[in-house]
């Protein structure tokens, strides 16, 4: 059969579990939304413009939120060893992966839309510039984003260290990341030409598509012993 | 340890420190001033093989992690432990000094220098291989989890590089691997270039002192040793 | 059809949990492993499943090598572990159409009714799994490992928690599975199950096979001397 099919199959499943139990989500849109609030009052803004810092602090919402929800991608695998039966049929690991990573991703891309709402509301940020330009910047980074937290929430799920080892595993990677895509960000709330942005959002599909590829072709590692 | 694999490492080991303090002694009193950063230049010969050393290491960590992953070959896993152990120790050498001599040229603890940048994000990708090894419980499951560390962290470097070169250069450029040829004066390159034969001597009898440890810490035990409960039904 | 594990080594770090066994279990038969708390029995199955790539020693299936890595081998493969490895959060059907889509079943919803009448458990359908007793659970857990019609079925301490009425339904499951030609493995440490069901059986411990024969020659007091002093022999 497809394996595409089967990576679908463990997608819609995630989502529903995803749902379902609610816990991640309601954990992360929570953060992201308070996190925005938060940085309202954390700024000065008889010094600094909001429309100034919404980029940066819009890219580190989302990469704290994305690698605090990454811990527990596992946990409905593990939680009554079903990630062993999953395993054992017929499936391709690149499948696997895969399929929690489009799952992965769309939270991601829940939780993106509302750390935007909430950065441009509680920081007043009136002009935003383009919103299909900031899509096509925000597309490739919550890629790369989706990939890398499938990728190392597995292994982080078997450290004692848990989650803590997340941010020492991937903030070095995801350096490239955050500095094309909050750049490429701020200049779109700056409404400059696209020409400016384009070589940047072509770094982050680079990232975005390696991510991808590097994660099915390794995650067997992370799976089987 | 076989007996000649201990002469090895020994004599490595005393060479290099040997060779070392030899090139403190040029560095402190033989080679002359650099004619623009003055006295503080010569921080450049601790720094500089640091940093070459620390890459070689790096290198023997991605390579042996890679076959390692490949063949599953206990020998390569326990080399990349070896090598990325003097990868930690050099880098930290490097990233010490760097700010160091940064502080009096530039004027700054820290520059956003592309290679200093890039060391110090590699630097941390190997503080995480170990965090892995120690904190993965099943060893197999460690073994495997930190290779996979090692290569995804060297797979990134050419994008890392992209970034940190677009975000800001002000470091000097190269001065020895110069396609022109090497442009330091003579006496300046071989002061460098012997503390980082004595700092690569230093890595090896390491390497080879802590490859042969790894090894004896992985024969298995007589059978079950680490039994528990006899208890019946 | 004969599975064989031969010469079978694993090791978790410095300790050996199988110090080379061999096993075979041949089509139409079921083969009990018993033995004490870390004797090896689990480390075993996930040998011989494919779940665990031995250290030395290497699986057969009518002489030819199988390995987990192998989707092929995996889709004749069923498994009920101690625990249910189902979706909490998911509905019977839910989880069981899930994992027969993944066998890549035929028309995988059609399958998963009649799994479920099998077992006795058709009312259960739309119950999530969360709400299910360990028996209930247990039942579900068996039908999963059905569905994709395996000629080769392992079950790890499938009795624990289970009450009467669902390890007799076990038991006649096992039965008619065996009056098909499947092969069958069973780890439990339940010794009377283990010889009232099985047609031999294998004692381990620490890790190395101390008998291995027909049931019917042997007693339970026989065995037991297995589990506290090897070979009486």
């Amino acid at each position: 059969m497809n394996e595409l099919r089967r990576a679908w199959l463990i997608t819609l499943k995630d989502l529903r579990l995803e749902f379902r139990t609610g816990g991640r989500l309601v954990a992360m849109i929570a953060f992201v939304v308070l996190a925005g609030f938060l940085f309202a009052f954390a700024l000065d803004r008889t010094a600094v413009a909001g429309r100034d810092v919404a980029a940066a602090l819009l890219w580190l919402v989302m990469l704290f939120a994305s690698t605090a929800g990454a811990g527990r991608i596992f946990d409905a695998e593990e939680e009554e060893g079903a990630f062993r039966h999953l395993l054992l049929t017929p499936v391709s690991r690149p499948a696997v992966f895969l399929g929690k990573t489009a799952a992965n991703l769309v939270v991601i891309w829940l939780v993106t839309a509302l750390a935007f709402i909430s950065l441009t509301a509680f920081l007043d940020v009136r002009d935003q510039g383009s919103l299909a330009a900031h899509a096509a910047v925000l597309l490739p980074g919550t890629i790369g984003l989706a990939a890398t937290g499938t990728f190392f929430g597995r292994m982080s799920r078997h450290s004692s260290l848990g989650d803590t080892l997340l941010p020492v595993l991937t903030f070095p990677l995801l350096v490239p990341v955050i500095y094309f895509g909050a750049t490429s960000t701020a200049r779109v709330f700056l409404e400059r030409p696209w020409t400016e942005i384009s070589g940047s959002v072509r770094l982050l599909w680079a990232f975005a598509v390696g991510s991808v590829f590097i994660g099915a072709a390794l995650f067997r590692h992370l799976t089987d012993e | 340890m076989s007996t000649r694999g201990r002469i090895t490492g020994l004599a490595l080991v005393t060479s290099g420190v040997a060779t070392i303090l030899v090139a403190h002694w040029m560095m402190a009193f033989w080679v002359p001033n650099e004619a623009t950063q003055g006295v503080v230049q010569r921080i450049f010969y601790v720094h500089v093989p640091a940093a070459w050393t620390m890459f070689i290491a790096v290198g023997i960590v991605a390579l042996a992690s890679a076959v390692y992953l490949w063949l599953k070959d206990e020998r390569a896993d326990a080399a990349a432990v070896a090598a990325g152990e003097g990868a930690l120790i050099f880098g930290a050498i490097m990233l010490i000094s760097g700010p160091l001599w940064g502080r009096l040229i530039w004027d700054t603890y820290w520059e956003w220098e592309p290679r200093l940048t890039l060391s110090l994000l590699l630097w941390f990708t190997y503080l995480g291989y170990f965090m892995v090894r120690g904190s993965v419980a099943d060893p197999g499951r460690a073994k495997r989890f930190a290779a996979v560390v090692a290569v995804v962290g060297s797979l990134n470097i050419p994008l890392i590089h992209v970034s940190v070169e677009m975000f800001r250069s002000l470091h000097p450029g190269p001065v020895v691997m110069n396609p022109e040829g090497p442009t330091l004066p003579a006496d300046m390159l071989v002061t460098l270039l012997t503390m980082w034969a004595g700092f690569v001597m230093l890595f090896l009898g390491l390497f080879t002192f802590r490859y042969a440890v790894e090894r004896l810490r992985r024969r298995p035990l007589p059978a079950a040793a680490g039994e528990t409960g006899e208890a019946l039904i | 059809m004969t599975l064989e594990g031969q010469r079978l080594v694993c090791s978790y770090g410095p300790t050996r949990a199988l110090g080379g066994v061999d096993i075979a279990a041949g089509g139409g038969e079921i083969v009990a492993v018993v033995g004490p708390n870390g004797a090896g029995k689990t480390t075993l199955l996930r040998a011989l499943s494919g779940e665990r790539r031995p250290d030395q020693g290497e699986v057969l299936l009518d002489g030819s090598p199988v390995s987990g890595a192998d989707p092929g081998w995996r889709g004749r493969v069923g498994l009920v572990s101690h625990r249910a490895g189902l979706y909490r959060k998911l509905t019977v059907a839910e989880n069981l159409n899930f994992f027969a889509a993944l066998h890549g079943v035929p028309k995988a919803r059609d399958a998963v009714g009649p799994a479920l009448e099998t077992i006795g458990a058709a009312t259960l359908a739309n119950t999530r799994v969360e709400a299910l007793s360990r028996g209930q659970s247990q039942r579900v857990a068996l039908a999963r490992s059905l569905l994709h019609d395996p000629d080769i079925l392992f079950l790890d301490e499938p009795f624990t928690g289970l009450d009467p009425a669902a390890a007799a339904a076990l038991e006649s499951t096992l039965r008619a599975r065996r009056a098909a030609g499947s092969v069958i493995v069973l780890v439990t440490h339940d010794l009377r199950r283990g010889l009232g069901l099985a047609d031999r059986v294998v004692v381990l411990r620490r890790g190395h096979k101390v008998h291995d024969g027909e049931t019917g020659g042997a007693s339970a007091a026989d065995l037991l001397r297995y589990f506290t002093v090897g070979d009486p022999s």
